[in-house]
């Protein structure tokens, strides 16, 4: 199968239109050296047997038969049955960069939507049209903050950032002389360009941010906060305590797990610092009949026009994850996002709170949906122990920490029923 | 004009459905400071005006599906449903990134053929699916070039050459990466003026950065002479593998001297641009880089796949986890739909439909390179500038005809460019109709170049004005700060 439309008749057709013997007499500029032209086997498949090949690959994978309480930057959630419905529509789907405006208004009004409603939620004044991943969305925050203080040459990270968003953020500052410093190490310094904590943290736990957000002033350091954008349904947002960006993952808002991708990452800040964010950004403007529109705006920050001298190389956002999480929170709306962080509040704290009275096990406080157990054992003999009942108890936290040999991190959403979540508890009992 | 969502707010309508709350659970509250205090400033709508919302607003925008795309360096061919069936079978999608290995041998499975698979097509001995876009493949590449040199203690490469015509991703990734850019001119074949890269490779070449072919849709016969000048002063090579899509097996860029690429997937792959993203952008190497790819990475050993998160001579992480799996996924079943006999046809095909339109467009247009292009070529929409009709007013009119308009002003080397990629996935009545319309448009320009100057006139909205939003930045929806 390979989709093309042309066929012999056509093809002789057309080659005799431009006065060509063959196709591969087009060819001619790629030295013959280099030129593959033998006859190939036909090695493709139908339709068909190609879903049978990939039920029978996705079969390899028995993740589905655990009840998994796995999390770290990654949760199945509920996703809006109407989510599918508009991602699915070809005119989204199979849309390009909007570079067309007058075509494109559709796309276009979605992502200033995105932005507007990632702005709601963080309480700050402008978003961008997304970035890769909260990793990146992290990343490019950073670089943001060092745009801004140009003169600084150190940043401060907080123990509880996710680690593998500090990787990340380590990799993009691996061409220049940035120094990273433990944000709980930084006390003394005057030359940190940004400071940049996550809440919940990556152990789950709700951290001081307006507290954290106020030191950082204090020393003229920007203050990035990372978070769960679901988690802002119940938790004081960034706008709110005086953060001057934002950035996340929307995975939580409606976007599948996938192995880790794709996600959004997004990024919100204070009106003054726009012209430094990276990646899209649509604008609201005017026809020539003086109706309202949209357009991709602020374009003298990117690559394509300002090449090296441009804010990020980033060239797409993740357009169609981000319509994802924007009808999910359209979905929701201001008071279904607040009973949504409710529950996953409630239906996590009902399980720290039982596996905390079992002897042996404590839990870190205070979390939100996700928090951290320490157990009676080693993390290795709890995990086997509860795979036995099917059930993937969380992250072993060894995996980053090797000190943390007796902990997981144990995430809880709504879609836990009191049924798992006492057989969980039970489980965890016999331990 | 169409209402945002936050203009049609009801008061307490709302879509959601939660599971019911039961005393069972206990009641738990987060009070004190830490507590959100006032409501998020989200609109209140219902499902049936949320729906209709959003699928009143893809009516007003179009994809490949809807009209033909001929969107030069952005390959718009078709996105097989096929591809999105197997990327929503919860036995992928419902998958966590850091799941034990042996609960995901299947994804393991595609990460590894799918990167072998790869490789060999590329003439490269290994690779990585992490990088999250074409960019992101970049910058993955230019990190393992400046690995190369480090660990062999050859630190004073700090310059990195790039071509006047290059995609704007190419510098910026190398200014992001802390290299230097020395830019190479264009000759008047539109290839690399080879003086000039003679004049600037040199000990301080970290490596050049080429698409080929090119931007301008040309394959440079000179391409081993140019890789070898590099390789000859130490330095290493990067393609840019955006313009795969013409010589898929027909040509490798490892067999022409390049040391590591990327590929975009959403391009050649088919994956869909989803409205500019998500993509996957591969990065595949040569042996001398192998060593430094990123983390986590896939390995077989017998019958089992295995994920590496540590590895000390690996550059690190460059995602959160394993990259746009739900979207390599995709192109992994066009791959294995088309195998490498579909491919090459593919390939000619996408050829053979761009040399057809560069031959009837250059009786409308000036066609500067003459000779015969790959998947692309280059037009001078310059004719009738002494009217006063530059290139996007041509491009705008051709939104009224019902066919999107191709890339404009790119690259920037050629006066009033337009960039026309028509893709294998097109018909040959499918280029008749769009020279037929375009022979329409420079009717109208000698005749009503008003018409044209004012355009378009059929859309939702007339020329809108970026110089205005620019200038006047509102960037989210005034409700969002009552």
């Amino acid at each position: 199968m390979d989709f093309v439309s042309n066929q012999d008749v056509q093809i002789k057709e057309m080659l005799r239109s431009i006065g060509v013997d063959s196709i591969e007499a087009l060819f001619t500029s790629i030295p013959p050296s280099l030129f593959h032209n033998k006859p190939l086997n036909d090695d493709g498949l139908s339709e068909a047997e190609s879903l049978t090949l990939f039920e029978q690959i996705g079969k390899e994978n028995t993740f589905s038969q655990f009840d998994s309480y796995l999390g770290g930057g990654a949760y199945q959630h509920y996703i809006p049955a109407l989510v599918g419905a508009i991602t699915s529509r070809s005119e989204f789907l199979t849309a390009y960069t909007p570079y067309q405006a007058e075509i494109s208004q559709g796309l276009l009004q979605v992502t200033f939507e995105f932005q507007s409603a990632i702005a709601a939620l963080t309480g700050l004044d402008a978003a961008n049209a997304s970035v890769y991943d909260g990793a990146s969305a992290c990343a490019e925050a950073v670089l943001m903050a060092l745009r801004v203080h140009k003169d600084r040459k150190c940043i401060a990270v907080s123990s509880g950032l996710n680690p593998l968003y500090k990787a990340v953020i380590e990799q993009y500052l691996a061409g220049f002389e940035i120094e990273i410093v433990p944000l709980e190490k930084s006390k003394d310094r005057t030359d940190i360009a940004c400071v940049i904590a996550q809440s919940p943290n990556f152990f789950g736990v709700i951290e001081d941010m307006p507290g954290l957000t106020t030191e950082a002033h204090a020393k003229g350091a920007l203050f990035i906060a990372c978070g769960n954008p679901l988690a802002y349904g119940l938790l004081i947002p960034p706008g709110e305590y005086g953060a001057d960006i934002a950035v996340g993952d929307c995975q939580p808002l409606g976007l599948n797990l996938n192995f880790g991708g794709p996600y959004a990452g997004y990024m919100a800040c204070k009106s003054e610092l726009i012209r430094q964010l990276p990646g899209r950004i649509v604008g609201q403007t005017v026809d020539s009949k003086g109706q309202k529109g949209f357009v991709l705006t602020l374009q003298a920050r990117e690559q394509h026009i300002r090449r090296e001298k441009a804010t990020s190389n980033i060239c797409t956002n993740q357009a169609l994850a981000a319509l994802a999480a924007l009808v999910t929170m359209l979905w929701y709306g201001p008071v279904g996002l607040n009973k949504l962080a409710l529950t996953n509040y409630s239906r996590a704290h009902y399980l720290s709170c039982v596996l905390e009275n079992l002897p042996g096990f404590s839990v870190l406080h205070s979390h939100f949906n996700e928090f951290t157990l320490k157990l009676p054992c080693k993390v290795e003999i709890a995990e086997a122990h509860f795979r036995k009942h099917n059930i993937e108890p969380g992250i072993a936290l060894n995996r980053f920490y090797p000190e943390m040999d007796q902990h997981l991190l144990v995430a809880v959403t709504e879609l836990k029923s009191l049924e798992q979540l006492k057989k969980y508890a039970i489980v965890a009992g016999k331990l | 004009m169409t209402s945002t969502i936050f203009e049609k707010s009801q008061k307490d309508q709302h879509a959601y459905s939660l599971p019911k709350e039961s005393i069972e659970w206990g009641i738990f509250e987060l009070e004190g400071i830490y507590k959100r205090q006032f409501p998020i400033p989200l609109p209140e709508v219902s499902e049936i005006d949320l729906t209709r919302h959003l699928i009143g607003l893809s009516r007003r925008n179009v994809g490949i599906d809807n009209i033909f795309y001929p969107l030069g360096s952005c390959t718009m061919k078709l996105n097989p449903r096929v591809n999105e069936l197997v990327a929503q079978m919860s036995s992928f999608a419902k998958t966590h990134p850091l799941a034990p290995d042996n609960t995901v041998q299947g994804n393991l499975r595609v990460i590894h053929e799918l990167i072998a698979f790869l490789a060999d097509l590329t003439g490269m001995t290994g690779g990585t699916m992490l990088p999250n876009a074409g960019a992101q493949g970049e910058f993955i590449g230019i990190m393992l070039i400046d690995a190369y040199h480090k660990q062999r203690g050859d630190s004073a490469r700090k310059e990195f050459l790039v071509p006047d015509s290059a995609h704007g991703t190419n510098p910026a990734t190398v200014a992001m990466a802390g290299f230097e850019i020395k830019v190479l001119k264009t000759d008047v074949h539109g290839d690399i003026d080879l003086a000039d890269l003679a004049s600037k490779v040199s000990e301080k070449t970290a490596g050049l950065m080429l698409t080929n072919p090119n931007t301008l849709g040309l394959f440079s016969p000179n391409i081993l002479e140019i890789t070898k000048m590099v390789h000859d002063k130490g330095g290493l090579l990067y393609y840019d593998g955006a313009n795969l899509n013409p010589i898929l097996t027909l040509a490798k860029p490892g067999e022409m001297g390049f040391d590591v690429m990327h590929i975009n997937l959403h391009k050649t792959f088919s994956t869909p641009h989803g409205g500019g993203g998500p993509g996957s952008g591969p990065v595949l190497c040569n042996e001398k880089l192998t060593p430094f790819l990123p983390l986590p990475k896939v390995v077989k050993n017998g019958n089992v796949y295995e994920t590496i998160w540590e590895d000390a001579k690996s550059i690190g992480h460059i995602s959160s986890f394993h990259g746009n799996f739900g979207i390599y996924l995709r192109a992994y079943v066009y791959a294995r739909l088309h195998g490498l006999f579909g491919l090459r046809r593919i390939a000619k095909n996408a050829v053979l439909n761009a040399n057809y339109l560069k031959f009837h467009l250059s009786k409308l247009f000036t066609v500067p390179f003459s000779q015969a292009c790959m998947h692309e070529f280059v037009l001078q929409a310059d004719r009738f500038l002494s009217v006063g009709i530059k290139g996007n007013d041509i491009a705008k009119r051709l939104l009224d005809y019902g066919v999107h308009a191709p890339t404009v002003y790119f690259p920037q080397i050629i006066k009033e460019c337009f960039l026309i990629e028509p893709t294998e996935s097109e018909s040959k009545d499918t280029l008749d109709k769009f020279i037929e319309i375009l022979k329409k448009i420079v009717k109208e320009c000698e005749e009503t170049p008003d018409l044209i100057k004012t355009a378009p006139h059929n859309m939702p909205v007339s020329r809108l004005d970026e110089v205005y939003a620019a200038k006047n930045p509102v960037l989210i929806d005034p409700a969002v700060k009552k």
